[in-house]
C-alpha cells in the first residue's frame, strides 16, 4: 500500500514545508520511490518549490499554478490547462505536474479555490472536505501510480488540515523548541487523538514523528529538547536526531530552474548528513508501521 | 551567574499526558463504517419488542401472518423516522458486531427497519469486532435508547432490569443490592432518577401491570406509588390511573392515616425504628439492661470495648446487640 504522509501542525514557520520537501526528495532521491507531493497550505510554498506559479490574476496576492506542459489548448477545450489539489473538492478532475525531479510529481495549491474549501463550514459541505482526499488516495490508479504521497497543510486545525490527517497512514508534526511551538504540538495531538477515535482500532494512524527543526545550542531549545524526551507522553513519539537552524536550508529553497536538494549536496555536508538521519529515523517509523 | 532554564508548562505536560492515554485507549471508539443493510442481521441473544421482521420488509407483510396488524401497525409507527431516513440519511450511525461474515445488530433496529424501507442499500455503523458482555450490551442499548421520546417507562424498566443484572452478576451481589447511587453511576444519571428507578425496580406486581399497559407513563409517580406503604398504593395507584397529578398523589399520602410499622418497599422485610437518643446516658441504659437479662448474660464480652462518650462507638455497639437478639 502506498504510504501517505501528512506535515501538520497548526502553528506556522515549524518547518511543514521543509519537512514536505525533505521528506518527498529522500523517499524519491535515496529509496528511489515514486512520490507524488500535494500542497494543501493556500499560501502554496511547497507548489513554489517544484514549479513556477502564477499570480492570481483576480486575487491579488493569491497563487495559481501556471499551464501544465501537456496542455494543448487546440485539442483540450473543455480544460483550461491548470490542475490543482483544489480541484478533487469541486469534484473535478486532477493532472499532476512533472517536476525538475524525475520520482517526484506534485499537485500544486491553487490559493483561492483552497481558502474557500478551508472556509467551509457548512456541515454536509464539511464532511465532504474532510473526506475527498482520502478517498483520491485510495483511488486505485493514485495507489498503482506513486508509492510515496506527502502532504503539506496550511497553518490550522481547519477543514484542509482535518483532510490530510484523515488521508494520511502516518503523520509528521514539526516542531521548533519553544513555548508557542510546544502549544502547537498539543494542538495537533488532538486532532491526531481524533482520528486514532474514528480509525478501526487494529489500523489506526501513526503519529511517525514529533521533529525538533531550527534547533540552536540555546538552554532554551535543549531544555524543552530534553523535557519532551523524558515526558512519559511523548518520549515514544520525538525524534532523537534533530534539524539544527543553518542558513543551508534557506539557500536551499531560492531555485534557479530547478530546485537542488539536500540530497545532491556533498556526500559529508553537515546538513546532508543531518536530513538523511533524521530521514533515516521517519522511513523506519513508518515502514515498521502496519 | 546561574545557567538560565527552561521547563514545560506543568498543566502542558499533564495535558499531553491525558491525550496519549486517552487516544491509545479510545482507539477506535468512534469509528463509523458504511455497511450493506442486506449483512445486518438480528442478535438471536438479545431480546426484542418488535414483531416486524427484516423479511417482512423486504417481502412484505404476508396477509395469512399471525401478527399482521401489529406488524403493519409498527411498520406504520415507523413512517416519519423512514421520511426523514430517505431525506437525511442516518445522522446517528447504528452499533453492530462483525459475526462471521454478517453484522449482528446490537442497537439500532429501527433505524435498520427505517433504512430498509426508506430503500437504501447501506447504513452507517459503529462496528464492534466481537459481542460485548451483557453488561456492556444493555449499557450500549441503554445510551442508544435514552433520547428517544417514544420508548415507554415499560421498555426503559426492562432494560434496566437486564443492565441491573449483569452488573449484579458482575459485582457477584444481589440486583436488589443496587443503591440508587451506583445505578446512578452505571447509567450516567442524576441521584434522583437513581432513586426513582430504584423504587419502580420494587414496583408491586400491580403497578408493574399498569407501567406495562402503558397507563402509568410518568416515572416520578410510579417511583412515588412503590416507595408508598403497601397499603395505600392501589388507592395511590387508582388515584393515578384516574389522572392526579404528583402534587395530588402526594396528598393523598400524607392525608391518610399511616401505620407505624411501615412495610416499605416490596419484598423488603418491614422494619421497626427504635428511634433515637442524644443522651449517652440513655443508650447505656438500655444496652446495660438487656446484657444484664438471664438469656443475653453471655454476650457481655462482646460489649466491654464501647467508648460511652462516643456516639459512633454507642449506636455501633446498639446495632450490633439488635442483631445478635434477632438471631438469638
Amino acid at each position: 500500500m502506498t504510504k501517505v504522509i501528512a506535515n501538520a501542525t497548526n502553528k506556522g514557520g515549524e518547518g511543514k514545508t521543509t519537512m514536505s520537501i525533505m521528506l518527498a526528495e529522500y523517499a524519491a532521491l535515496v529509496m528511489g520511490k515514486n512520490v507524488l507531493a500535494i500542497d494543501l497550505d493556500p499560501q502554496a510554498n511547497f507548489s513554489k518549490y517544484y514549479l513556477n506559479l502564477e499570480y492570481d490574476p483576480v486575487y491579488k496576492g493569491g497563487k495559481v499554478p501556471p499551464l501544465h506542459p501537456e496542455y494543448n489548448p487546440d485539442e483540450d477545450v473543455s480544460w483550461d490547462g491548470r490542475s490543482s489539489i483544489a480541484n478533487i473538492f469541486y469534484g473535478e478532475e486532477v493532472i499532476p505536474y512533472p517536476t525538475g525531479f524525475k520520482n517526484i510529481e506534485i499537485l500544486p495549491a491553487h490559493s483561492n479555490k483552497l481558502q474557500e474549501a478551508e472556509a467551509v463550514t457548512k456541515n454536509e459541505v464539511l464532511e465532504k472536505v474532510h473526506l475527498q482526499l482520502k478517498r483520491f488516495v485510495q483511488l486505485p490508479e493514485v495507489q498503482n501510480e506513486y508509492d510515496f504521497i506527502v502532504i503539506d497543510t496550511p497553518p490550522s486545525k481547519g477543514p484542509l488540515t482535518i483532510a490530510g490527517i484523515k488521508a494520511c497512514t502516518d503523520m509528521v508534526i514539526p516542531s521548533q523548541m519553544e513555548e508557542d511551538s510546544i502549544d502547537g504540538i498539543y494542538g495537533m495531538m488532538q486532532l491526531w487523538k481524533q482520528e486514532t477515535y474514528a480509525r478501526p482500532a487494529e489500523n489506526p494512524i501513526n503519529l511517525a514523528g514529533i521533529l525538533a527543526n531550527r534547533v540552536r545550542e540555546v538552554s532554551l531549545h535543549k531544555n524543552f529538547f530534553d523535557q519532551l524526551k523524558s515526558l512519559e507522553s511523548t518520549k515514544d513519539y520525538v525524534i532523537d536526531k534533530k534539524i539544527k537552524e543553518r542558513v543551508i536550508y534557506g539557500e536551499l529553497r531560492v531555485k534557479e530552474d530547478r530546485p537542488k536538494s539536500v540530497f545532491e549536496l556533498p556526500q559529508d555536508h553537515i546538513a546532508r548528513k543531518e536530513c538523511e538521519s533524521v530521514c533515516k529515523i521517519i522511513m523506519k517509523r513508518i515502514y515498521n508501521h502496519g | 551567574m546561574a545557567k538560565k532554564s527552561f521547563k514545560i508548562r506543568g498543566n502542558l505536560a499533564e495535558a499531553l499526558g491525558d491525550t496519549v492515554s486517552s487516544a491509545r485507549n479510545n482507539a477506535g471508539e468512534l469509528h463509523v463504517e458504511i455497511i450493506p443493510l442486506r449483512k445486518i442481521e438480528l442478535d438471536p441473544d438479545n431480546p426484542r419488542d418488535l414483531a416486524l421482521s427484516f423479511e417482512d420488509l423486504y417481502q412484505g407483510i404476508l396477509k395469512k401472518d399471525d401478527s399482521f396488524g401489529r406488524k403493519t401497525a409498527e411498520q406504520e409507527a415507523l413512517a416519519s423516522l423512514t421520511k426523514s431516513i430517505k431525506e437525511q440519511g442516518v445522522i446517528n450511525p447504528i452499533v453492530v458486531y462483525k459475526y462471521n461474515d454478517q453484522y449482528r445488530l446490537i442497537a439500532g433496529e429501527r433505524r435498520t427497519l427505517a433504512s430498509i424501507l426508506a430503500e437504501k442499500a447501506d447504513i452507517p455503523a459503529r462496528v464492534l469486532t466481537s459481542r460485548p458482555d451483557q453488561l456492556k450490551l444493555s449499557l450500549i442499548q441503554w445510551i442508544e435508547n435514552i433520547e428517544r421520546e417514544d420508548l415507554t417507562l415499560w421498555e426503559r424498566l426492562r432494560n434496566l432490569e437486564k443492565i441491573l443484572n449483569a452488573y449484579a452478576e458482575a459485582k457477584q451481589k444481589k440486583a436488589t443490592e443496587i443503591s440508587p447511587t451506583e445505578l446512578g453511576q452505571l447509567l450516567g444519571c442524576s441521584l434522583q432518577q437513581g432513586v426513582n428507578y430504584r423504587h419502580v425496580l420494587n414496583a408491586s406486581d400491580e403497578l408493574r401491570k399498569h407501567i406495562q399497559s402503558g397507563e402509568i407513563k410518568n416515572i416520578e409517580k410510579a417511583a412515588f406509588i412503590a416507595k408508598s406503604p403497601a397499603t395505600l398504593q392501589s388507592t395511590l395507584t387508582q388515584a393515578c390511573l384516574n389522572g392526579s397529578t404528583l402534587s395530588e398523589l402526594k396528598k393523598i399520602s400524607r392525608e391518610t392515616p399511616s401505620i407505624n410499622t411501615k412495610p416499605g418497599r416490596h419484598n423488603a422485610q418491614p422494619k421497626i425504628n427504635l428511634g433515637s437518643t442524644e443522651s449517652t446516658k440513655v443508650a447505656k441504659t438500655i444496652i446495660h439492661t438487656v446484657l444484664e437479662h438471664e438469656s443475653f448474660k453471655h454476650l457481655n464480652d462482646r460489649f466491654n470495648s464501647i467508648r460511652w462518650d462516643d456516639h459512633k462507638s454507642i449506636a455501633m455497639a446498639f446495632r450490633q446487640l439488635v442483631k445478635l437478639l434477632e438471631q438469638a
